[in-house]
């Protein structure tokens, strides 16, 4: 009887906090979001689909999709792009190229909030980083956080600087994978380097570019932390990104029903990448030599 | 390894130096006084470092911090570990499903629980205390998956001999599964410890009390409530910076290859 028992007993405490933590949220947000709420009123009434209604007809929410997208349809090409680049040149184990990796990859283990405050001062109007440097070109004062049309692109620059080590260590586990006889082919046809680049490594590494891809957009949904220090969503909502609006909704303005639908919208979006992603892969990984 | 022209290794650690010269100066910055930073000059001081910990209390953030991270570390690492082995090792009925909903949580993007965890902590009434910070952060799949992967490459010949010998399965656990895995073990330690002390939203919404700030909730708010009088005082903004990202910085320097085998592992299966 205990033997039978045995594993169940080994998996219980994780698969137990797994369903308090996560399974059952999941849940609660859908019964969530067909109540109004705030937290204080004794009872929670039944309302339907109106906080998907009010959202949906809300300019904060299009506001917030909108912002949300162009940070992601910039932020994810630009990073792959510059990820492949440097890791083409950072494949091969030398000593440069691991001390390089390691400098790249060091922001990313680094604390998002010391970055976004680093990067406050960096792009600060006075006494900041950047400003003083432009100056001795005679540019003038730049507000960059301050100005609706620039603060979003600080935002994607500090997202790229920090994220941009993961890609290229996960592109050079790629691209260590694709085998050597097929460049040792090439140099003996005499191809030239971009030509090689462009028929060999770039579709061989193409599982890892589609992985990339999907967890990069999926990681851009949910940028959070750098709004909350650097912009708070300002100037005027220019990079109000869909979780900082959760956030806003749900613990500032104490609306838990309308966060809790914007929740389960985004959540939608999100678990449909992820299979989008499963999918992509299973289809295209089976390159192995 | 090859050696490399010197030219080249020049250029290559300038190129490094230029990427990551932001926080390095960053640190430059928290060593000088306030008055120099501003004045255009540099006057070296501890004094910003005396402020952080004394004044603004970041010795007790930093104790905070040390103690949420390593009992997550601890409790998920040791949770994850007991799974993964009995995922491995066992043919259970609903061990396939249960493991399946345990790799599903890599897809759960973690906002979905934010609002449900602050309600059912606060039903418990685990709002700022150490537990509701440390509790929603065991729940997660990915270290149990990547163990499990793991224990799966560890003959199972083992187990069977000490089996053999009268063990009982912890023993086996204990004895052989760990010592074998203690590399995946400590790269997935490595990597829970340092995304939780990076955690961020969740204690934002589950402290408010002051004695129970993280360094990154502590940071935040220190640079929100802008300490000097109209000018924002960078030179201390940035020794409470240095605070909260050496002691990681410090890890994983020590570590690197540990953690980055880890993280590429977990991607590129």
């Amino acid at each position: 009887m205990l033997r039978k028992l045995t594993p169940y007993l080994f998996v219980a405490p994780l698969v137990a906090f797994i369903a308090v933590f996560t399974y059952v949220p999941i849940l609660t947000s859908l019964n969530l979001s067909v109540r109004n709420w705030n937290f204080l009123t004794p009872d929670m009434p039944f309302v339907g689909l109106e906080n998907y209604r009010l959202l949906i007809s809300s300019r904060d929410f299009w506001n917030a999709l909108w912002v949300t997208t162009l940070f992601t349809v910039f932020s994810v090409p630009i990073r792959l792009f510059l990820a492949l680049i440097v890791a083409s040149y950072l494949a091969r184990e030398t000593f440069v190229s691991r001390l390089l990796r390691g400098a790249l990859f060091l922001p990313f283990v680094t604390s998002t909030v010391s970055i976004a405050v680093v990067f406050s001062w960096v792009f600060a109007t006075d006494y900041g980083l950047i400003n003083p440097v432009l100056g001795w070109f005679g540019i003038g004062k730049v507000a960059w956080l301050q100005d609706p049309a620039l603060a979003l692109w600080v935002l994607i620059f500090v997202n790229t600087w920090k994220q941009i080590g993961y890609d290229v260590v996960i592109y050079i586990a790629g691209l260590q994978a694709i085998p050597q006889e097929l460049y040792d082919a090439a140099a003996i046809d005499g191809g030239k380097r971009l030509h090689v680049f462009r028929r060999i490594t770039f579709p061989l590494v193409m599982p890892t570019t589609y992985f990339l891809l999907v967890v990069s957009v999926i990681e851009a949904f949910q940028v959070f932390t750098i709004v909350n220090v650097m912009t708070h969503g300002g100037p005027a909502g220019a990079t109000d990104l869909l979780v900082h609006m959760l956030y806003r909704i749900g613990f500032v303005l104490f609306d838990i029903g309308q966060g809790s639908a914007l929740a389960v919208m985004l959540f939608v979006l999100l678990v449909t990448l992820a299979l989008l992603k499963s999918r992509l892969i299973g289809r295209k990984v089976h390159y192995e030599a | 390894m090859k050696r490399e022209h010197p030219l080249k290794l020049a250029l290559a650690l300038a190129a490094g130096l230029l990427f990551l010269s932001p926080a390095l100066y960053s640190i430059v910055l928290s060593f000088q006084t306030a008055d120099s930073y501003y004045r255009g000059g540099f006057d070296f001081t501890l004094g910003n470092y005396r402020n952080a910990v004394g004044f603004y209390h970041f010795a007790r953030y930093l104790l905070n911090s040390v103690i949420v991270s390593s009992l997550v570390t601890l409790l998920s690492i040791g949770f994850s570990t007991m799974a993964a082995f009995a995922f491995a090792r066992f043919r259970f009925r609903g061990g396939d499903f249960l493991f399946g909903a345990v790799v599903a949580t890599l897809m759960i993007p973690s906002h979905i629980s934010l609002i449900p965890n602050y309600l059912t902590l606060a039903k418990a009434g685990l709002l700022d205390s150490y537990a509701g910070l440390v509790l929603p952060a065991i729940s997660n799949g990915f270290a149990a998956f990547f163990l499990r992967q793991y224990i799966r490459g560890i003959p199972k010949a083992l187990d069977e001999a000490a089996y053999m010998d009268g063990a009982t399965p912890l023993k086996v656990l204990w004895r052989v599964i760990v010592p074998l895995a203690r590399p995946a073990i400590l790269s997935m330690a490595l990597y829970v410890f340092i995304t939780e002390w990076n955690n961020y939203i969740w204690p934002l919404v589950a402290i408010g009390k002051e004695d129970l700030y993280t360094l990154q909730i502590g940071l935040a708010r220190l640079y929100h409530n802008n300490p000097g009088e109209g000018l924002i005082d960078w030179p201390l903004v940035m020794a409470a910076s240095t605070l909260t990202l050496l002691p990681v910085l410090a890890g994983f320097l020590l570590v690197e290859r540990h953690l980055v085998r880890g993280i590429t592992m977990g991607a590129v299966k």
